[in-house]
């Protein structure tokens, strides 16, 4: 009786001594494909060895997931989301999001200004849209030093720019016209006037990189990113970045109000921050760390539209207000849609 | 008393008509409760920055008085006919070859043809067309390489390359449509005219063609609704250039958060629909009444 009495409490010493989360559970909310792989063996790979607690993710494109969230709302699917910095937005406005108490995100001290994106979410990496070309293909002696240059009569027929997302395009068309976001319909003549150079209009990441890779649309308003995947597979793309700078683009992450996990969601992002796991992260998608101490080889920190310096995060990236994005967004859907597109 | 034994008897003769009709029912009761929710959206206002929607409005049907709107209902309602116009001349030959073919490996391959199609999703599907029209595609290749042209045609984001694509979609279910009405006709009557002295053409033009009306009115009139609601084929062979009602619901609503708006496109599209294939249905049915034999 005493042994089984002894074996008792050293199993269950041994049971209290495991880390407090083995039985835990974070799911998160993210893109499918390549995101969600990106994800799982960085930042989600960190947090269960730091943590014990286990990752489950639930995959969607930006839009379902959004509505999946509303449909859920308060007894949340899952516990942390990623999303894009405008939709981001639109979480925190229809009461999705926790207000972030930043002092258990320690990491996010190091966080550039740029990636401060509200009291809700907050930039986990970036990249850029900006003009992706085919050297081989554009017409000789055309350059890309100013978004000006995608209006180059040489160009009719041959560039190609997301239908689901018209903000770049219309702000810089705005910018080129002397307003800015704001005063975006000052730039909406100049924007109509580039509809001959339009070979067709992309729908995913997938459609812009066939564009890309067979030569069809050889000049794109395109996601760094998808430039530099394509790029390592043989694609001759370079990426330009025009003098006005590139559209800075930020993916977010916010904790789900109503999450039983709420600890282990701010441990998670504390990780997502930590520099470590931003080097890792730029490195494999060849985007910008958002975390000043981040340090990348220099392969990586030198290709365009990857920002490690604060003079390139403040001269090279023209930034979209999020809030003003997201409110807009839809207005300049339409607008594109209806007065280019179609 | 009288009046009630029919219907027992009615009962008793189909004991589990209620039983095998309960999924049927519920399943039409939970499309009933769908359709009711996009049309109660598109009634409501759109709020900007937001996915909730305001009170009732009739602005987003007005908002859809623009010739803008009104050309993509018609190229819509354009690319459907022909569609399945062509769906029906390439589909009859084969139809006909797989019902009336003696070879048995003939009917298996034209079989196997047609309907494996379906067995590809549309996406598949889609991105193979646009290897196959590409620029440096098959077909501008094979043209290429054998000094036929110098200059790539310009198939993708066309109403060419478009149309190719949504034939490819429909022929396989107007085949098979075809097929079963073909082989419905009773082979005496071609006999009957043949022993009168018609030739093949004549039979064929005057005896085989009319007995099918039905088939190929239902062949056409699903071709036509089935390309309609065609989204993915538009959408990555048109790349934006070819627009039809669903890709415009697509832009507006899901990538530019604007339900209301894409709900009032919806419920216009489903009504166009149904007008144009009444209106098919009544054109055509003198053919189908001479099929009915």
């Amino acid at each position: 009786m005493k042994r089984f009495l002894l074996a008792s409490a050293a199993l269950a010493v041994s049971l209290w001594a495991l880390p407090a989360n083995a039985a835990e559970k974070l799911v998160i909310s993210v893109w499918g494909g390549s995101w969600k792989d990106l994800v799982e063996q960085t930042v989600a790979k960190k947090f269960k060895e730091q943590t014990g607690a286990d990752v489950e993710f639930i995959t969607g494109g930006t839009i379902d997931r959004l509505n999946k969230a509303k449909l859920a709302k308060g007894n949340p699917e899952s516990d942390i989301t990623f999303t894009t910095s405008h939709v981001g937005w639109l979480y925190a406005n229809d009461g999705l999001y926790e207000q972030l108490d930043m002092s258990k995100i320690p990491n996010a001290k190091s966080l550039v200004d740029q990636a401060k994106i509200s009291p809700y979410h907050l930039g986990t990496w970036a990249y850029v849209y900006t003009i992706g070309y085919r050297p081989d293909m554009v017409p000789a002696g055309v350059t890309f030093e100013s978004w000006n240059d995608l209006w180059k009569p040489e160009l009719k027929g041959k560039i190609s720019a997301p239908d689901f997302d018209a903000s770049h395009l219309v702000v810089v068309s705005a910018k080129l016209s002397g307003a800015d976001a704001a005063t975006w319909e000052k730039g909406g003549d100049k924007l109509k006037a580039l509809k001959p150079n339009f070979k067709a209009y992309y729908a995913n990441d997938a459609a812009s990189q066939q564009l890309m890779q067979n030569g069809e649309a050889p000049v794109q308003v395109m996601l760094s990113m998808n430039a530099y995947h394509i790029a390592s597979q043989g694609v001759p793309v370079k990426l330009a970045i025009p003098k006005e700078g590139a559209v800075l683009g930020i993916d977010t992450i916010g904790i789900m109000k109503g999450t039983k996990q709420a600890d282990l969601a701010y441990k998670f992002i504390n990780i997502m921050l930590d520099p470590a796991v931003q080097a890792e992260v730029a490195t494999m998608k060849k985007g910008s760390p958002v975390v000043t101490n981040a340090k990348l080889s220099d392969d990586v920190a030198k290709l365009p539209g990857v920002f490690t310096t604060p003079e390139q995060w403040n001269k090279e990236a023209l930034v979209i207000d999020h809030k003003l994005r997201a409110e807009k967004t839809g207005e300049w859907r339409k607008w594109f849609t209806e007065n280019v597109i179609n | 008393m009288n009046q009630t034994e029919p219907e027992s008897g009615a009962a008793h003769s189909r004991p589990f008509l209620r039983l095998f009709t309960a999924p049927a029912v519920i399943t039409a009761a939970i499309f009933a409760v769908a359709m009711l929710a996009i049309l109660q959206y598109s009634v409501r206002a759109h709020i900007p920055g937001s996915l909730d929607v305001g009170g009732f409005t009739l602005a987003n049907f007005a908002g859809m008085l623009r010739p803008l709107y009104a050309w993509v209902f018609i190229d819509t309602v354009w690319l459907c006919l022909l569609t399945a116009v062509l769906s029906l001349i390439f589909g009859y030959p084969l139809a006909y070859a797989l019902v009336r073919s003696r070879s048995l490996f003939i009917k298996s391959f034209i079989l196997i043809v047609t309907v494996t199609p379906l067995f590809l999703g549309e996406v598949v599907r889609t991105y193979s067309w646009i290897v196959v029209l590409g620029n440096n595609g098959f077909i501008n290749s094979v043209l290429r390489g054998t000094g036929i042209i110098e200059q790539p045609i310009q198939l993708l984001f066309t109403v060419t390359g478009v149309t190719i694509a949504l034939v490819h979609v429909t022929l396989p279910v107007v085949v098979v449509m075809l097929a079963a009405a073909i082989a419905h006709i009773d082979p005496a009557y071609e006999k009957a005219a043949e022993s009168l002295g018609a030739g093949p053409v004549r039979v064929f033009l005057t005896v085989t063609l009319p007995l099918s009306g039905p088939g190929i009115v239902a062949g056409l009139t699903t071709a036509f609704a089935w390309t309609f609601s065609a989204f993915a084929t538009p959408q990555l062979v048109g790349g934006g250039k070819v627009n039809m009602v669903s890709n415009l619901v697509y832009q507006l609503g899901f990538a530019n958060f604007n339900f209301p708006f894409a709900a009032a496109l919806c419920v216009v599209g489903l009504a166009l629909t149904y007008v144009s294939i009444a209106a098919m249905r009544l054109t055509l049915r003198p053919l189908e009444k001479v099929g009915l034999h």
